[in-house]
């Protein structure tokens, strides 16, 4: 298997350009499904590898369960610097695998307190108006999903800015978009270099909601208005768990886009654009990332196979 | 209704539905918080059915007067006029303890930055503009 066990592991880099491009030059629906299978994919064979090299360095553990067989010269020799690196591979999985379910606890925490917090209301409705000067609006997803709005919220839009945040929040729940940030976010756990793709989705779930808001306006003027709007008015407050109406930051991107002219949802990008090249580069980038991590994977059970008696 | 009814046989006042409903009510607003029906039960003049009881709170959910929540076997009861302020207070709590927590929370949502402040107000002034237009 050689040094191709280490390629799915590297080649999450090609996860910043991809991102970039995406974010740019697709539809936000089209980027967010792929930037999500990427980084899934990506992630799946960067801990595939883990795992064999972590079984590599579980073999000179002393008294590990593994076969003893595992531990062989010939099994050793299927990996270069093999004692270094079967160690690593020993201390980045726990550790990743640790950050992992840290984070899914967190989340699960949030949405079962978000839940809980909204149990007495109505459940004929999807919207909570909630007296609170402070301002926030929140999609909570759940069964059934929830709108939660803040007075301090309600009042300092306008009636057709409300009604943009209202379908912002709803286009969030429809289209399961939790369920993209939490998977581009375990991804991002396995592999630090797939951020770039979570940022990019984040970004773009954003996106899609907007778009999809300023659908049901029919005004994209009024959307942005919305949007820039409640990002001044709730500047000073903290971070929130969910995906938030005014995400700070790439907020004026937003702003920005929603006043130019609507970007077509195209298939697929024409190959000499830009965004076709990030597509193909994606592409590529995720399958030699999967052919390593599988050439890497029949290696090692041949090896070990072959090192076992039957 | 017939356990009603049967229930306020032999009372010196035979009391009305809506006088029964909106002495619920008011106990339910005097609560600290969500409460059992048992605890209403206890809190109203009168010797009321536990069964009575519950009949009226069924009867003001109905009528969205109050709402209630499952909690082990028993429901508890709010107020509706209390809940909306109830959840604000709830929410407030999440989003301000959790909102501390770890870097999963921070690197989702970015601070505003001045100069994001600045580039905002111009777009907002040049949507403004387009509208009158």
């Amino acid at each position: 298997m050689g040094v191709f066990v280490f390629l799915p592991l590297i080649l999450p880099l090609t996860a910043l350009p991809i991102a970039r491009l995406a974010e740019h030059h697709l539809h936000p629906r089209n980027a967010v499904r792929l930037l999500t299978w990427i980084s899934v994919i990506m992630a799946v064979c960067s801990t595939l590898c883990l795992g064999l090299l972590f079984v590599v360095g579980t073999a000179q553990i002393p008294g590990n369960p593994l076969p003893d067989n595992w531990s062989d010269p010939e099994v050793r020799a299927a990996v270069p610097f093999h004692e270094e690196v079967g160690t690593a591979a020993v201390i980045v999985l726990v550790t990743v695998l640790t950050t992992c379910s840290t984070t899914l606890r967190r989340h699960l925490r949030i949405r079962v307190r978000a839940q809980h917090a909204l149990e007495f209301v109505p459940r004929d409705t999807d919207l909570a108006v909630l007296p609170d000067e402070n301002p926030y609006a929140y999609a909570v997803p759940g069964t059934p999903g929830r709108i939660v709005v803040s007075t301090g919220m309600i009042d300092s839009l306008a009636a057709d800015e409300r009604r943009a945040l209202i379908a912002h929040e709803r286009s969030h729940l429809a289209n399961h978009h939790h369920r993209y940030l939490m998977a581009t976010r375990l991804a991002s756990c396995v592999n630090p270099f797939l951020r770039p793709l979570q940022q990019a989705v984040a970004y773009s779930t954003e996106r899609w909601a907007d778009e999809e808001a300023a659908h049901v306006v029919g005004d994209r003027r009024v959307t942005a208005r919305a949007v820039a709007r409640a990002a001044l008015v709730s500047r000073h407050l903290p971070a929130p768990g969910f995906a938030a109406f005014a995400a700070p930051g790439p907020v004026p991107r937003r702003v920005a886009a929603l006043l130019n002219p609507e970007v077509l949802p195209e298939t697929w990008p024409p190959a000499h654009s830009p965004a076709g090249l990030a597509a193909m580069v994606a592409a590529a980038g995720t399958a030699a990332s999967a052919l390593s991590a599988l050439n890497a994977a029949v290696a090692l059970l041949l090896v070990l196979k072959a090192a076992t008696p039957l | 209704m017939d356990e009603d009814r049967g229930s306020l046989i032999g009372h010196p006042r035979k009391r009305g539905q809506g006088e029964l409903e909106s002495q619920v009510l008011e106990v339910l607003r005097s609560a600290p918080g969500p409460v059992t029906a048992s605890w209403v039960q206890q809190r109203l003049s009168g010797e009321l059915a536990y069964t009575t009881v519950m009949t009226i709170l069924s009867r003001l959910l109905v009528k969205q007067a109050v709402s209630r929540s499952r909690s082990g076997r028993v429901y508890l009861w709010l107020a509706a006029s209390d809940a909306a302020g109830f959840t604000a207070i709830r929410m407030r709590k999440l989003l301000d303890t959790e909102a501390d927590r770890g870097a999963a929370l921070a690197s989702f949502v970015s601070a505003l930055l001045p100069e994001d402040e600045q580039l905002l107000r111009a777009l907002l002034d040049g949507a403004a503009d387009g509208r009158e237009r």
